[in-house]
C-alpha cells in the first residue's frame, strides 16, 4: 500500500470529469427538480424513485450480469413478463400458495438462462441471436395457456372454466406492503429486494473469485481458458444469473401488478439496458458494474419523477432518457479513452 | 370394404344433414343468401388482436358467425398493416362473400377494401375509417364512453373539484375522449386540470402508476382522475393505493375486464366507475351489420354501439365477479340492439 | 538537403504526467534502411504512433521532404506517403475479405465510384502481390491463411501506396526465415527505389541483415546513432540500456530424474513418433520454424489437444489432461504465446492477472483475500523485476516487456511440475528477455522447464538442451555446449542429421 500516495497523485481536469462528471450531474438534476417543486425533495419522494426503478434496477442487475462476460440477454423483458404470466397462472388457475408460485418462477427463470446460456456456448450461436429468439418464444409462449387473456380472479378460461383461484394476500404484500423506516410505511419490499440483490450480486462481481473470473473472460475469453477458467460454465452461469432476476422482477410486477398482464416486456428491457449502460460511465468505470447499473437506474428515475412532477407529456422523458444514455455513452467511450491508453 | 366405407358415408351424411337440419330451423325465414348459409363464407381481417378486448371480440364474432350458420375465417395480421392488406386479396382470393375489416390503418387499408368492393364483396369495417362510402363503420361511440363516464363524475363529485387526467394524444380511440374531456371542461369551469401525463410504455398499468406516483406528490389537493383505458385507470389504482390516498380520490375509466371488476370491487376501491362496450357484442354486431348488406338491406353509413355505465355499487349490488356475471346481471351491457331485422338469429345466451 | 526524407526536431507527447517522448531529433535518409532500438518502454511504439498519425505530438516538428508533416489521423499519414505495417499482424487485414480486396483496401476506402471492378482490383492485386514474391490466390479470404502470409499481405497492402516513408514494426516477430527472408529482398528493393525506411525490431540478426545505420532510443530521447560500417551492435544495445549487454555463461547442472516422458508420441497421424524425457531443474528448449509442430506439442502438454499415438506420463503416473483446467492441476502450466490475443486481460490490474488462474489458492468460500493477492503480486514484482508504480497498476498502462513479465508471473507465482512458456521473449526488449530467462534459470530446480523458442539466440541463451523440431516431429537434440550451429540450423530447415554430410 506504499505505493498509493504516488499513484494517486493527481487527477488532471478531463480524468476528473471522467470519474466525478455523472455524479455531479446527477446531484444538479436534483437540485434542479428540487427547486421547481416543493413535493420533488421528500423522503416518500425519494423512496418513490427506488419504487419506481426497483423492477428495471433489478433486471438491470441481470443485463451487467451477462455484460461482464462480454455477453447479452435481450430475453430478459419477456422473461420478466412471463414470470408475471406464470405466478398469476400458478396462483388464479391452478390455486396454488404464494411459495410455489415465486419457486416455479424462479425456477423458469433459470430454465431460460441455462437453455439462453447453452444455445450460445454449445450450439455458438452468437448472444444477440439466441437470446434475441427467446425474447420471441417467451412472448409467444406465454400467451398460449390463456389464449392470449391476462388473467385474473374469475376470468373465463379456453375451456369456459371459470377460474377460482385468487392472488394470495402473502403475494401481494410483495408488491404492496411497505416497512417502517422512521416514517410509517416508508419502504416497499420492492425497494428492500432492489437492495439486498444489488448488494449480493455486487458482492459476488467484486468479492468472489467468480466474479472475477466473470470479468476476465469478459475482458479476453481466450486467456481466461488458457489460464483454466472453464467459460463456458462461468457463461452459462450469468444467463441464469440474468433469467433468476428477471423472473423476480416479473414476480414482483405481477404483486403490484394484482394480475396477469399480458405484455411483450420490450420497454422493461430498454430501460433495463439503458441503465446498466449508463452504469459504465458512474466513477468512469468504462466497463459492467454493479453500483453503476444501481446508479443509472436511479438516474433514470429521478429524471422520470422530477420531468412527470413538471407535466412533462411521455415524449419527452423518452427524448430525455435517449439523451442521457448517449451522454453516459459519450463519457465512457469517448472521453476515457483518450486520457489513459498509449 | 366397401360396405363399411359405404356405411361411413352414410352416417358422416346422416350427421350432415342433422346439423343442417339444426340451423335450417332458424334458416327456414332466413333471405338470401342465408338460406343456404353454410355456403356463405365471410372473412375478419385483423390488424389487433392482442389484449382482452380483442379476444372478447373475437369470440363474439364466432358466436354470431356460428348463430347464422356462416364459414368464418380469421385472418390475423398482428399490427403489421401492409399483411393486412395482403390479407384483404387473400379473402377476395378465397372467394368470400364478406369481409370485417377490424382495426388498421386508413392509407394501407382503403385501396384494399376497395378491390373487394370490386370484387362484389360486402365489406364492413370495426374502428378504421377506410373512406369509402360503400363500406359502413361499425363503432362503438367513445365520445358516449367518456361522457358516461364523466357524467357520473360529476354526480359523485358535484362540478367543482381537481382531477388529473390520463392521456397519450395520437390514439384514435384516446383523441375522441380527449374531446368529450375537453368538451366537458369547457362546460364546468369548477373542473380544474392539475396534471395531465400518460404513456403506453408495457406493462402500461406498471409505467403509468409509476407516473401517477408523481404526480399524486406534487399535486396532493387532486379528488378525481380521470383515466380513459382501463390500464391507465388500473395504473392509477395502483399508484392511489401506495399513496394512500383511497379515501380521497375517485377514479373514472372507460372499458372493462375480469380484472378490472376485480379492481373496482376490492374494499375501498378508488376506482368508482368506468363506462363500456361489451367486446362481444361489438364482435357481434360487426358480423349482423355485414349479414344484412349480404341480405341486401340497408345499414347506413355508420352503426353505432352504446356503452354501458359500471359503477362500483352496482358491481356490488349484484355481486358481480367476472365478464359472464356482468353479461348475465346487467342486460344492457350483455347485448346491444343494433342491427337486429326480424330474421336474424342471435347466439343462444 | 534532398537526401534526408524525414527530419524530426524536438518532437515531444505525454500521456497525462506521464512524458512518453521528451525532444527526439532524427534524420531519416532516403534511400537507407534505420533501424530503431529501444528498450520497451523507451517509446519507440509512440513515435512510430506518432508518424502514422495515431497520436499528435504535443510539440516540436516533422518535415517530409522539407514540408511541414503532422498527420492527425492515419489516413492522413498515408495520403502523404508515410505508410506503417504494425506489429500485430491482425490490424493490417480484413480476415474476411479476400486478398485482392485487402491489397485494395486503402483505395477501395479512399477511392471514388460506388461500384467494384472486381477484374480490375484482382489484377492490379495480383500486380502487387507479384511485386513482393507474395505466392497466394489473390481470390482466397485472409482467413484462411497462416499468420505468414496475413503478414506479406499487410506489406504489400503498404506496398500499393507507393510509400515515402515505410515503417516496419517488427515485421518478422511470426515469419519463417524463408518469409524473412523475402520481406528482406523487398526492402532491398525499396531502399534501391529509394523509399526511407524505418525498421523497429528486436531481432539482432534482421538488424545486421537489413539495416544501414541504427538509432537507439531510450528514456524518450534519441541515445545514439550509428552509421559507420560495419555496424556497432554492441555499441547501439549499450546506447539503447545505457549500459553494456553481459554475455550469457550458463552453468548447466545435473539433469534430475524425469518428470514428464512423452512416449512414442505422434502429433498428427502421419508424423513420425518421438520420445522426449523432461527432466526435474532442467531447461529444454524447442525450437523449429512457424508450422514445425511446438504449438501443437504445446497444446498437447496443456490438455488443448490429443496426441494422435503414443501416451505421457507424469512422475510415473499416465497423464492425458481433458483439458487446461486439469493439466493445471496436475502442475502442467503454460505460458501462451501472443500474450495480447492469449494471456492479457485488459481493464484488470498487475495483481489480478497474476492470480488469475489460481484465484481459488486466495479466496475462503469464493471470497477473495486481497492481502493473500498482494502477497503473491509483491514477491513476483520484486522476483521479475515488474517495473510498475504500484501492484494495482492497469496493465494496460505496462511497456510490452513488463506486461510479458507479468504474464510469466502468472504461472511462475505457483509452484509446478512442468512449465511451458510458449515464445516468452516474443516483443520484448533484450533486458527483459535476460531478466526473464534468468529467473526461469533460477527458479528450475523442482520442475521441468519447457521453453519454446523460433530464434537460435534465445535458445542457446536459455537452454540446458536444445531440441529442434521439425515436420511435427523431433530431429535432434543438443546439449547446449559448444554447440554446433550449422547442424542446429540444418535440423531446423528439416534435414535430418544423418543427411548432412551428403550436402
Amino acid at each position: 500500500m506504499q505505493g498509493n500516495e504516488t499513484k494517486k497523485a493527481r487527477l488532471t481536469p478531463m480524468e476528473l470529469v471522467i470519474k466525478y462528471g455523472f455524479l455531479v450531474l446527477m446531484a444538479g438534476l436534483l437540485l434542479f427538480f428540487s427547486l421547481s417543486s416543493e413535493f420533488f425533495a421528500t423522503p416518500r419522494s425519494a423512496v418513490f424513485i427506488f419504487q419506481s426503478v426497483s423492477i428495471t434496477g433489478i433486471l438491470a442487475l441481470g443485463v451487467t450480469a451477462t455484460l461482464v462476460v462480454d455477453g447479452f440477454d435481450l430475453s430478459i423483458g419477456s422473461t420478466a413478463t412471463s414470470a408475471l404470466m406464470l405466478s398469476s397462472y400458478v396462483m388464479v388457475v391452478w390455486e396454488m400458495s404464494a411459495m410455489w408460485a415465486v419457486v416455479f418462477c424462479l425456477i423458469m427463470g433459470a430454465l431460460v438462462g441455462l437453455v439462453n446460456g447453452l444455445l450460445i456456448v454449445k450450439m455458438k450461436v452468437p448472444d444477440l441471436l439466441a437470446t434475441l429468439g427467446m425474447m420471441f418464444l417467451l412472448v409467444g409462449l406465454q400467451r398460449i395457456p390463456t389464449e392470449g387473456r391476462s388473467i385474473s380472479t374469475g376470468m373465463v378460461m379456453p375451456d369456459g372454466r371459470v377460474t377460482e383461484g385468487v392472488f394470495s394476500p402473502s403475494f401481494l404484500y410483495l408488491g404492496r406492503h411497505k416497512f417502517d423506516f422512521f416514517i410509517e410505511n416508508l419502504i416497499p419490499v420492492s425497494v428492500v429486494v432492489l437492495l439486498v440483490l444489488g448488494v449480493i450480486v455486487w458482492g459476488f462481481m467484486e468479492l468472489t473469485r467468480h466474479g472475477r473470473l466473470m470479468y476476465a473472460i469478459g475482458s479476453n475469453a481466450r486467456a481466461a481458458e488458457l489460464a483454466g477458467t472453464n467459460v463456458n460454465r462461468y457463461k452459462v452461469l450469468a444467463y441464469m444469473i440474468s433469467g433468476v432476476l428477471a423472473s423476480v422482477g416479473g414476480i414482483l410486477l405481477a404483486a403490484r401488478l394484482g394480475r396477469g398482464d399480458i405484455a411483450s416486456g420490450n420497454n422493461l428491457l430498454l430501460d433495463s439496458v439503458a441503465a446498466a449502460l449508463i452504469g459504465f460511465a458512474v466513477l468512469g468505470a468504462a466497463k459492467p458494474n454493479v453500483f453503476g447499473t444501481i446508479i443509472g437506474a436511479l438516474f433514470i428515475g429521478i429524471l422520470l419523477q422530477g420531468l412527470t412532477m413538471m407535466n412533462a407529456p411521455y415524449y419527452t422523458q423518452d427524448f430525455v432518457k435517449g439523451a442521457v444514455l448517449v451522454v453516459a455513452l459519450v463519457f465512457t467511450f469517448a472521453l476515457s479513452k483518450r486520457g489513459g491508453a498509449h | 370394404m366397401t360396405l363399411t366405407r359405404r356405411l361411413m358415408l352414410k352416417l358422416a351424411g346422416s350427421a350432415l344433414a342433422l346439423s343442417a337440419g339444426a340451423t335450417a330451423a332458424f334458416a327456414g325465414d332466413m333471405p338470401a343468401p342465408f338460406d343456404n348459409a353454410g355456403d356463405v363464407k365471410i372473412a375478419l381481417v385483423r390488424y389487433l388482436s392482442t389484449g382482452d378486448f380483442f379476444q372478447a371480440y373475437l369470440s363474439g364474432v364466432e358466436t354470431q358467425a356460428a348463430a347464422l350458420g356462416v364459414d368464418l375465417r380469421v385472418f390475423d395480421s398482428r399490427q403489421d398493416a401492409a399483411l393486412q392488406a395482403d390479407m384483404v386479396d387473400q379473402a377476395i382470393a378465397l372467394g368470400v362473400d364478406g369481409i370485417i375489416i377490424q382495426h388498421g390503418l386508413t392509407e394501407s387499408m382503403q385501396d384494399a377494401a376497395q378491390r373487394a368492393i370490386d370484387a362484389g364483396i360486402k365489406v364492413v369495417a370495426f374502428d378504421v375509417n377506410v373512406e369509402n362510402a360503400a363500406i359502413p363503420q361499425v363503432e362503438q361511440s367513445d365520445r358516449d364512453l367518456a361522457r358516461l363516464a364523466l357524467e357520473q363524475a360529476l354526480v359523485d363529485n358535484g362540478n367543482e373539484f381537481v382531477a388529473g387526467y390520463v392521456y397519450v394524444a395520437g390514439i384514435a380511440p384516446l383523441d375522441r375522449r380527449d374531446e368529450t374531456w375537453v368538451g366537458v371542461k369547457a362546460a364546468n369551469p369548477g373542473i380544474n386540470e392539475v396534471a395531465m401525463f400518460g404513456t403506453l410504455d408495457n406493462p402500461i398499468a406498471n409505467s403509468v402508476a409509476n407516473q401517477a406516483r408523481s404526480v399524486l406528490q406534487a399535486n396532493p389537493n387532486i379528488t378525481v382522475m380521470f383515466a380513459p383505458y382501463d390500464e391507465f385507470a388500473k395504473g392509477v389504482k395502483i399508484a392511489v393505493d401506495e399513496a394512500g390516498l383511497t379515501d380521497q380520490i375517485k377514479i373514472y375509466s372507460a372499458d372493462v375486464s375480469t380484472a378490472d371488476i376485480s379492481a373496482m370491487r376490492e374494499p375501498g376501491s378508488a376506482w368508482a366507475a368506468t363506462a363500456a362496450t361489451n367486446p362481444a357484442v361489438v364482435g357481434e354486431v360487426s358480423v349482423r351489420t355485414l349479414a344484412m348488406l349480404l341480405a341486401g338491406e340497408d345499414v347506413g353509413a355508420s352503426v353505432i354501439i352504446p356503452p354501458t355505465l359500471i359503477t362500483q355499487d352496482m358491481l356490488n349490488d349484484n355481486d358481480i365477479k367476472n365478464m359472464a356475471d356482468l353479461s348475465a346481471k346487467l342486460p344492457q351491457f350483455a347485448h346491444a340492439d343494433v342491427s337486429v331485422p326480424e330474421w336474424m338469429p342471435l347466439p343462444a345466451r | 538537403m534532398q537526401n534526408t526524407a524525414v527530419k524530426i526536431q524536438g518532437l515531444t507527447k505525454a500521456f497525462g504526467a506521464n512524458n512518453v517522448l521528451r525532444g527526439i531529433d532524427l534524420e531519416l535518409p532516403k534511400g537507407q534502411v534505420t533501424a530503431l532500438m529501444g528498450a520497451n518502454g523507451a517509446g519507440k511504439s509512440t513515435l512510430v504512433k506518432v508518424l502514422c498519425g495515431v497520436h499528435v505530438a504535443n510539440a516540436g516538428s516533422v518535415g517530409l521532404y522539407g514540408a511541414h508533416y503532422m498527420p492527425s489521423s492515419p489516413a492522413e499519414a498515408i495520403s502523404a506517403g508515410v505508410v506503417t505495417v504494425h506489429q500485430s499482424i491482425n490490424d493490417g487485414v480484413v480476415p474476411d475479405l479476400d486478398v485482392a480486396s485487402n491489397l485494395m483496401l486503402d483505395e477501395l476506402a479512399g477511392g471514388a465510384g460506388f461500384f467494384m471492378n472486381t477484374r480490375k482490383i484482382r489484377a492490379k492485386a495480383r500486380e502487387l502481390a507479384e511485386a513482393i514474391g507474395l505466392d497466394v490466390d489473390v481470390r482466397h479470404e485472409v482467413s484462411e491463411l497462416g499468420l505468414a502470409d496475413r503478414q506479406l499481405v499487410a506489406i504489400a497492402r503498404a506496398m500499393a501506396h507507393k510509400p515515402k516513408l515505410l515503417i516496419l514494426d517488427e515485421p518478422t516477430s511470426s515469419l519463417s526465415a524463408k518469409e524473412a527472408g523475402r520481406l528482406f529482398e523487398l526492402i532491398d528493393r525499396l531502399r534501391a527505389q529509394g523509399v526511407a525506411i524505418l525498421y523497429i525490431s528486436h531481432r539482432s540478426s534482421d538488424i545486421k541483415r537489413i539495416a544501414d545505420r541504427i538509432v537507439s532510443m531510450r528514456d524518450g530521447k534519441i541515445s545514439g546513432v550509428f552509421d559507420d560500417k560495419p555496424l556497432d551492435y554492441e555499441g547501439a544495445v549499450k546506447a539503447m540500456l545505457g549500459r553494456a549487454m553481459s554475455e550469457v555463461s550458463l552453468d548447466i547442472p545435473q539433469a534430475g530424474a524425469p518428470v514428464l516422458r512423452l512416449e512414442n508420441m505422434a502429433l498428427q497421424p502421419d508424423s513420425k513418433p518421438f520420445s522426449l524425457d523432461l527432466r526435474d531443474g532442467e531447461v529444454v528448449a524447442i525450437t523449429g520454424l512457424v508450422g514445425s509442430g511446438k504449438s501443437e506439442l504445446a497444446d498437447v502438454l496443456y490438455g488443448q489437444a490429443r496426441p494422435a499415438a503414443g501416451q505421457m506420463k507424469l512422475k510415473g503416473e499416465v497423464y492425458a489432461p481433458r483439458n487446461q483446467a486439469a493439466a493445471i492441476k496436475a502442475g502442467v502450466f503454460r505460458t501462451p504465446k501472443d500474450r495480447a490475443t492469449n494471456a492479457v486481460i485488459q481493464g484488470f490490474d498487475i495483481t489480478k492477472n497474476i492470480t488469475l488462474p489460481f484465484t481459488e489458492r486466495h479466496a475462503v468460500g469464493g471470497f477473495i483475500k486481497h492481502m493473500s493477492e498482494r502477497k503473491t503480486t509483491r514477491r513476483m514484482v520484486s522476483d521479475l523485476g515488474i517495473i510498475c508504480q504500484h501492484q494495482s497498476d492497469d496493465i494496460g498502462s505496462l511497456s510490452g516487456g513488463n506486461q510479458q513479465k507479468v504474464m510469466v508471473g502468472r504461472w511462475m507465482a505457483e509452484a509446478s511440475n512442468v512449465l511451458v512458456l510458449d515464445e516468452p521473449f516474443q516483443g520484448v526488449d533484450i533486458q527483459a528477455r535476460r531478466d526473464i530467462g534468468a529467473k526461469i534459470r533460477e527458479t528450475a530446480k523442482g520442475r521441468a522447464t519447457v521453453v519454446m523458442v523460433a530464434e537460435m539466440d534465445e535458445a542457446v541463451e536459455i537452454a540446458d538442451r536444445i531440441v529442434v523440431m521439425a515436420e511435427h516431429t523431433i530431429k535432434g537434440e543438443h546439449r547446449n555446449e559448444n554447440i554446433d550451429l550449422n547442424a542446429v540450423l540444418a535440423q531446423v530447415a528439416g534435414v535430418e542429421s544423418g543427411q548432412l554430410n551428403a550436402r
